[in-house]
Parts: C-alpha cells; structure tokens; sequence
C-alpha cells in the first residue's frame, strides 16, 4: 500500500484547509468533502484510512454519517476523528468514534495526533 | 309624596311669589294667605250686605256706606296683593297693617276700642307683624296700635289707657321673641338640611368618581383579572381577561377555575394553578403556563372585606408570550454568536499556528516574533468571546453543569502542567497540593473546575512580581473539600474585594493597564461556584499576597470511596 488517505469532511472552509494540512504535515493524501450528501456519495467509492468527521454538517447530519460507517464492512479499518464543538455530543459518541476532539482544534494538535495514528498498525488487513 | 288635588294646586299658586330668600318668600306666602283670607271674608261681608239691600233691613244710606267701605277694602286688599306678589314684601306688608289696623280702630264703638272688650284687637296687627315682617316689627306694630289707641281715644274726649300701651309692648316682646326664636330654629335648620344636601352630593359624586375610577381601572389593565368568591365562583372579569381565555365575560362569570381552564392547559400546570387558587402552595406565585399557545403568569391574592374577612381571591393572570420569546431570542443569538465569533477567530488561530510551524516555508526570526505576538492576541481574543458568552448564559439561566466522576489529584496535575509554563516564564515557582484524604474519584464538572483553577492561577501568575503561586486540594470536613489558589503577589486593596467579584469590575484601571482581559474572569468563576453549590472567598494583604477558596461539596462515588477507604 502506498500513501494513505484521509477524507475530511468539515463545512467550514478554512477549517477544512486547516485539518487538510494537519492531516497531510502527519503524512496523509487528503480530500475535502463539505457537505453530508457528497460525503456519502464519496465513502461509496473511496476507503479512506482516517475520516476526520465535522458533526455540523448541510443536508446529512455528522452523526448520520458516523453511523452509516461503522455499519459498513468495507469501512471496517477507517479511522473516525469526530470533531464537535459540543461536550455533551463528545460524551454521547464515545463508543463510535475512534477519537473525539472538542473545537477548537489546534493544528499542531492534530497534526501530532494524526502522526501518532498513521504509525499504529491497521487492526486487520 | 301626595298628590295634590286640582284645588290646592290652585291655591298654592295663587299664594306662592316669586322670591329667593326662603325667609321672605314664607312671610309674603303667610301675607298673601292672610289677603287672601280676608278678601274672602270681605266678600261674604259684601253678598250679606248684598242680601240686607235686597231684604231691605236697613236703611239705604248705611248700606251705600257699607258697600263702599266694602269695595274700597277689596281694592286695597287686592293691590297689596298685587304689590306682594309681583313687586316687594315690605311695603305690602306695612301698607297691610296700616290697613288692618285702619279697619280695627273702626270695628267697634271707640270707647269698647279703648277701655272695652275690642281692646284686644289691636294687640292682632302686633302679632301679624311678627310674622309677615321681621320679628322686630312687632315693637313698629305696637306702636302703631298705641298711635290708633291715642287717636281713638282723642277722637271721643276719653283719657288714653297707658297700661293698654305697655301691654301691646310686652305683646310685642313675646312675639319678637317668639318669631325670632322660630326664625332661628328655621335658619338652622336650613343650614343642617344644605350642609346634608352638600354631604349627600359630595359622597355621592366620592362613590360615582370611585366606581367609574375603579371600572376604569379594571377595563384600562393589561392583566387578566378574576375575582372568585368564596366558593371558587368567578364574580368579577375584566377585558384583558375575556381576551386571554377567548370567551366573553358572561361565559366566565359564575365558573370555577377548573371550567375556565378546562382541557386547555396541561395537567401538571392545572394541578399547580388549583393548589395555588386553594392556598394549598403560596410559594410558585407567578406561575407560568401555556394557554392558547401564549404563555402567561399567574398569582392569586386572598380579597377581604372591611372587617378583615376573605371575601374571595382575586386572580392576576400576566401575558409573558413576548418575554418568553425573546428569552428564546436571546439564547437563540447566543448559540448563534458563539458558533459565529469563535469560528473566524478558530480559523485565524489555526492559521497562524500553521504559519508558525513552517508548514509554507520557514520564518524569519521577526517573522517567528510577529507570529507569536498574533497568536497571543488571538488566544486571548477567544478567552474574552468565550468569557462574555459564558456570562451572557449563566444570565439567561441556559448555563449547566456536566456532572459526572473525575479525579481531582488529575484536575490539580493538569492545571499544575499547563501553568508552571507561564509561571517559569515570569521567574516564578508554581508549586502543588494534593491532601490524601480526598477520594482519588469525586462528581463534578471537571471542564469548568479546570477552568476555574486556569482562571484563579493565571491572575495570581499575573499580580504575582516575585515569589510564588501555590494550588492546594483538601479535605474540608466530611461534607466538603476545597481548592486553594495562594500567591505571594501586590494583594488586593481592602475596598476592593467588595466588588471584585462583579462582572466588569478590575481591581484599579490604571493598575492594570497593560494586563488583558475584560473582568469577567472572577464573576464567571464565582457564578460557576455557586452554580457548583460552593463559595469562593478571598482574603489578601497588600504586598503580601492573596489567597482565594473555593469550597465544594463532596459528592464521591461509590469506587471513590471504596479506593479511599483502600488507601
């Protein structure tokens, strides 16, 4: 397998640029989604290695998302990093996500939480 | 009051004048009964002469006299009248004596006049005088007779009779004296009867004025207003109130609360506005509930009447629906500013921070510099928007806590982490605390403590030049634990710590020109406290230090106090 990918999923622009960066600084090919729909559409097609997941999001909701996810075999190894702004939200996906960061999000906090992650091994392959 | 028969009618207006003294009016009333009882007489007088003429029963010269002297007194009978009622009192009222006492001096022989039995006559005008004119004419009267007296006696040679003339003075006296006394009892009685009459007509214009105040009062008011009698009954309704339950007034009347409210309103808010109706619960007073999709208030007060007895209550229901709405308002733009003012100001931080980490290219050492001073600007840019929303919740109630178990020793640790970086920064020691008797698990908002201790350590880094900054966890008694920020700074002033703790208030401007923020720091931590069912309190000494305390309750877990007691 060559580099690895990360789609990020995030409405706002700039922060999507912003986590784009983190993401690609720890080694990662990224790809910006910013709508639920499209997000949808690009998980149909695509096995990205980390999904960095906004929950605020147009059309499909950033939980909706989540779940269809974990519901789907191919998607098995995805990493999720769920980013919200809400506490109550964080405490109340624990279990689905594999990490749940609380905006704001600094990049050099990503950026070194993303490396961290890309030298974890796959749990299966 | 009886009806007057067409007769009476008649003569009443045949005695009534024209006048506004009531004094004069009754004494020319009395004068006009007198003329004209007399005219009466004097017409019978004329028919039996009439009848003497025709019977011829005496000689024709004595009834020519007897008729002119009959006609001649109607004429002056019926001009007196006529000058009394149409023109003035007096004047008929002197000319009537003159000419009663005129017909008396010639009513009988003038010896029987002076010394006889017709003496007494004359004692008739003194008397009249009294009445017809003021009581003190009567002396006037007197006189006269004793003038007629002196003529009549003249007239036939017999020697006047002076004790007949002191009688008719002492006559006049007593009339004077009784005229004037009844005059009197009239006058008073006249003033009692207007000063009643003002009385009924003032507290009669007091009680119209009083209703229509109060009708006004109650049609003008905004609240719905019900008044129930004592057996729960609607008795009273105002518009307002026809208007919040959309029935009209004769709907309401006679109901109780239950057939008003009816299924229009939840259950749990009937129940409470029953109990608060019945006295059962006075202390949710201003209740609110939704009716009608509007969302009032209520609060019921019992009604007494003058001897202190409840009489009913008087229920005041309050339209809320705009409060409550901007309530909603106001949250909603909270929600809305927070997410828009913290976004932008994310996005400059990451930014920046990008920047700072060379991900475009390698900075300069000014760069590096410039860099590092926007990321400080924006940081503490975001505490201010963060410290005002806090605010802006905590005042709309909206602010909550999220319990739930956390380890104290790792609250005070991180705090400790995060800080002693900007304390080594200022030359500064920043040592810690942590007592073994707390449970190593406790329930709280561990978030918002960490942001309290962040909040308390940095302004003691802050006001602290040289020395140290110590934080300390202990056990405070069975209920309680307590966390202690003590620094070795310039102290707060003694007038000061009085107000510290309100929003927007800094110890001293000028002091603290050049330190950031905008005071909010100490209002949200001391609302956070209390919100936690805790205190703060603050004792400091000028150029020594300050220590404050916040104390907690001690909620452990059930694994908390099991790891304690394995301690």
């Amino acid at each position: 397998m060559g580099s690895r990918f990360a789609l990020i999923i995030e409405d706002d622009a700039d922060l999507a640029i912003i986590f784009a960066e983190a993401l690609q600084a720890a080694g990662f090919d990224t790809g910006i989604i910013r709508s639920g729909d499209t997000a949808l559409a690009r998980l149909a097609v695509t096995t990205p290695d980390v999904v960095v997941l906004d929950l605020h999001l147009p059309q499909v909701a950033g939980t909706e998302i989540l779940r269809h996810i974990r519901a789907d075999q191919r998607l098995l190894n995805t990493r999720v990093i769920v980013a919200t702004a809400d506490p109550r939200m964080a405490e109340a996906l624990q279990d689905e996500a594999d990490l749940i960061l609380i905006k704001p999000i600094s990049f050099t906090q990503l950026r070194d939480l993303a490396t961290r992650m890309s030298f974890q091994s796959p749990p299966a392959d | 009051m009886t009806r007057e028969t067409g007769l009476a009618r008649r003569i009443r207006q045949l005695v009534e004048v024209p006048s506004t003294d009531p004094d004069d009016a009754r004494r020319r009333q009395l004068l006009n009964i007198l003329l004209l009882g007399m005219g009466v007489l004097n017409l019978l007088a004329l028919l039996v002469v009439l009848v003497a003429d025709i019977a011829d029963l005496y000689d024709q010269e004595w009834i020519t006299y007897l008729y002119q002297v009959g006609f001649l007194l109607l004429a002056g009978l019926a001009t007196i009248y006529a000058i009394n009622r149409y023109w003035a009192s007096r004047i008929a009222s002197v000319l009537f004596l003159l000419l009663l006492t005129a017909i008396l001096a010639f009513s009988d022989e003038p010896y029987e006049l002076v010394q006889g039995r017709s003496l007494i006559v004359f004692t008739i005008p003194i008397v009249m005088a009294s009445i017809i004119l003021p009581p003190a004419a009567s002396f006037a009267a007197a006189g006269l007779s004793a003038l007629a007296l002196l003529l009549t006696s003249l007239r036939v040679n017999i020697t006047p009779n002076p004790f007949a003339i002191l009688v008719f003075f002492a006559i006049a006296m007593a009339s004077w004296l009784s005229s004037r006394s009844l005059e009197r009892v009239l006058r008073d009685l006249r003033l009692l009867n207007r000063e009643l009459d003002q009385r009924v007509e003032e507290r009669t214009r007091q009680v119209a004025e009083a209703l229509s105040r109060n009708q006004a009062i109650l049609e003008a008011i905004a609240d719905g207003i019900i008044v129930f009698d004592t057996n729960g009954r609607a008795s009273l309704v105002n518009p307002a109130m026809t208007h919040l339950l959309q029935r009209p007034a004769q709907e309401i009347v006679g109901n109780d609360l239950d057939a008003l409210l009816g299924d229009d309103t939840a259950q749990g808010d009937h129940q409470a506005i029953g109990d608060l109706l019945r006295g059962n619960d006075r202390s949710h007073s201003g209740l609110r509930f939704e009716l009608h999709n509007k969302t009032l208030s209520v609060s019921f007060a019992p009604v007494r009447d003058s001897t202190d007895n409840v009489a009913g209550t008087v229920a005041v229901f309050r339209d809320f629906t705009r409060e409550a709405e901007i309530d909603r308002m106001k949250s909603a733009f909270v929600s809305m500013a927070s997410h828009e003012l913290r976004t932008p100001l994310n996005a400059i931080l990451g930014y920046v921070d990008m920047l700072q980490e060379g991900v475009y290219g390698a900075l300069s050492e000014q760069q590096h510099d410039v860099v590092s001073r926007i990321i400080a600007n924006v940081g503490e840019l975001l505490n201010i928007v963060n410290n005002l929303l806090d605010q802006a919740q905590i005042e709309a109630g909206k602010l909550t806590l999220n319990n739930a178990p956390f380890s104290p020793t790792d609250l005070v640790e991180g705090v400790h982490g995060v800080m002693s970086v900007l304390a080594h920064a200022k030359g500064l020691e920043l040592t810690r605390q942590i007592d073994a008797n707390i449970p190593a698990v406790l329930i709280g908002d561990r978030q918002r403590l960490y942001e309290i201790l962040v909040n308390l350590v940095s302004n003691a880094i802050k006001f602290t030049a040289q020395g140290s900054v110590h934080i300390r966890a202990q056990r405070h008694g069975a209920e309680q634990w307590l966390l202690e920020v003590v620094d070795t700074g310039r102290g707060i002033p003694q007038e000061a710590q009085a107000y510290i703790f309100e929003p927007f208030r800094r110890v001293d401007d000028s002091a603290t020109r050049g330190d950031t923020g905008v005071g909010l720091g100490l209002s949200i931590v001391k609302q956070l406290v209390q919100l936690m069912g805790g205190e703060i309190t603050l004792s400091s000494e000028l150029n020594r230090g300050s220590t404050f305390t916040i104390v907690l309750p001690l909620i452990p877990t059930q694994e908390a106090s099991w790891a304690a007691d394995s301690h």
